[in-house]
């Protein structure tokens, strides 16, 4: 038999830092939207908005456009820093196609 | 999006809910939406990352045969299924090829260029010959190779380029006489592939290779490029610097300001190859052949397609080549780089009227650079903020019927200096000897 040992092509990746913990429920909540405002953003995240505060009582979910939108502003520090400032549970991020 | 995610520093996965993508178009049925809302609100409770740990270490792999023949199917067999292949047959990066090819640099294999964007893997020098002996290169190639990945690294949003759907592709420019000592192809049929002259084809794959490997640009998964041209091999090739009409520059010395003779990469990400049809057929004086054939190149580059709106204020619309011979004749008319580039730029703005009925507006409103939101209100509206966006190349075979037009799609070109080892004329003399031949 013949062996062949070779590299795997793939490197590492380096983990820094933790996802955001999930919520033990949605009730009483406070709910963000980040959007990139294409691909029906428009129509699909204000829908999920109405069924969120349907399902769930007491939940607030912040407007569509509480944050900057658009694939060029929803990645940056600002934004980010606007997201923890507005004291949101947790974020819905969309869409990405 | 676990490309992004794995990109910023978190673990490879994130809690998505997925769609197929008739769902995302215009007038779309949005029913599904309501019916799977449970999925969003397990998202936001109830997921857990799959790797909530460290993602892996680095780490060899093993195959076994009948016979080294065998061994070698089934470790490019083993690489396709792991989704690290192109296709093409691959060569095992075993240690003793690694090896090699890390003669081409002084630095330590663990010299850390920089993340791979989006997946953000960890690239080093021995990343590099990982891909470089993957690819069928020689040490010689890797300075080129690193030069060429620190420009990528470096590159405006190179982490949009590798996923966007318009798929641009990285065509790597190289200066100075590394070209030849490398057999990197700047004449007849530079895009490849050549035998004779085979150092851009095995350098673009293991670019193509680290994007894919290392950055994640997987087809349809890590890269939504919809037709992806020119992936197996990129476009590496050189500028025809012994063409260079008397008084023009280099590319490295005229877009980077590196001094000529010095050996450079630059890289521009195109999007798109074509011929542009630019010599005469019949009884044109000089002056006319020379006219017409700007013209056809202008009258090219004016399309509303917005293909260059990414590099619009700092990178450019494309590269255009014009074989030695065409550049050499129009200097002979008194033609200069300044003065074509200032010629394709006039001559290629487009009328605002023709941008509106193509809907290009709303795309410049909605451009993130501001100097670019800007310019909608520029009539006609020029494919790029100034002539010197242009790249104007010396290169090809020598014949004139032809120039070349690489359509960008650039935030930025970026120009690294090439370093090689004190032992490279070593290496060159082994290439010598392994590559000479009848040639």
């Amino acid at each position: 038999m013949v062996k062949l040992e070779f590299y795997d092509p793939s490197s590492v990746l380096e983990v820094t830092q933790p996802h955001a913990p999930r919520l033990a429920s949605l009730e009483g909540k406070r709910i963000g939207f980040v959007s990139n405002e294409q691909w029906q953003a428009y129509r699909m995240l204000p829908m999920l908005k109405e069924m969120l505060e349907q399902d769930f009582p007491g939940v607030t979910v912040l407007p569509i456009d509480t944050f900057p939108q658009g694939n060029a502003l929803i990645g940056n520090e600002e934004t980010a820093a606007l997201v923890k400032k507005s004291k949101v549970d947790a974020v819905i991020v969309g869409n990405a196609a | 999006m676990k490309n992004a995610v794995s990109g910023v520093g978190l673990a490879p996965d994130a809690a998505m809910v997925t769609f197929p993508i008739p769902m995302f178009l215009p007038g779309a049925d949005l029913s599904s939406l309501k019916a799977r809302k449970g999925e969003f609100y397990d998202g936001l409770t109830r997921w857990k990352s799959e790797f909530a740990q460290a993602a892996g270490t680095a780490k060899m792999l093993a195959v076994e045969g009948a016979s080294y023949e065998d061994a070698l199917v089934k470790a490019n067999n083993l690489l396709l299924t792991s989704l690290w292949g192109d296709g093409l047959p691959l060569w095992p990066a075993t240690k003793e090829r690694v090896d090699w090819m890390l003669r081409g640099s002084a630095l330590p294999r663990t010299h850390v260029l920089g993340k791979f964007p989006p997946r953000g893997g960890i690239t080093t020098l021995e990343t590099c010959a990982i891909a470089l002996a993957m690819a069928g290169g020689r040490p010689e190639y890797l300075p080129v190779l690193t030069a060429a990945v620190e420009a990528c690294l470096e590159a405006e949003g190179f982490d949009q380029l590798q996923a966007t759907s318009g798929g641009p592709f990285p065509a790597v420019i190289v200066n100075g006489p590394i070209a030849k000592q490398i057999r990197l192809n700047s004449g007849f049929g530079l895009l490849g592939p050549d035998p004779q002259q085979p150092a851009g084809a095995s350098i673009g794959r293991a670019l193509r290779l680290l994007q894919q490997n290392v950055g994640g640009a997987l087809p349809g998964v890590g890269t939504m490029a919809i037709f992806g041209a020119m992936r197996y091999t990129n476009a590496v090739f050189a500028e025809d610097e012994e063409g260079l009409p008397p008084g023009w520059q280099p590319h490295g010395t005229l877009r980077h300001g590196f001094a000529p003779g010095t050996n450079s990469v630059s890289v521009v990400f195109a999007s798109g190859v074509t011929n542009v049809r630019r010599r005469g057929a019949k009884k044109e004086s000089p002056e006319e052949d020379a006219l017409n054939g700007m013209w056809r190149m202008a009258d090219f580059m004016r399309a509303p397609n917005l293909a260059a709106l990414a590099g619009w204020e700092k990178g450019t619309p494309g590269i255009m080549m014009l074989a030695p011979i065409v550049a050499r004749r129009m200097a002979e008319l008194g033609w200069t780089q300044q003065s074509i580039r200032e010629f394709l730029w006039e001559n290629s703005k487009i009328p605002m009227a023709h941008m509106r009925r193509a809907g290009a507006p709303a795309w410049i409103e909605i451009d993130a650079n501001p100097v670019t939101r800007a310019s909608i209100d520029l009539d006609p509206w020029p494919i790029c903020q100034k002539p010197d966006n242009i790249v104007l190349l010396v290169a090809g075979g020598g014949h004139p019927t032809h120039s070349y037009w690489l359509q960008a799609h650039s935030p930025t070109v970026e120009g690294r200096v090439i370093r090689v080892p004190e032992t490279f004329d070593r290496l060159l003399a082994d290439a010598d000897r392994d590559l000479a031949g009848r040639a």
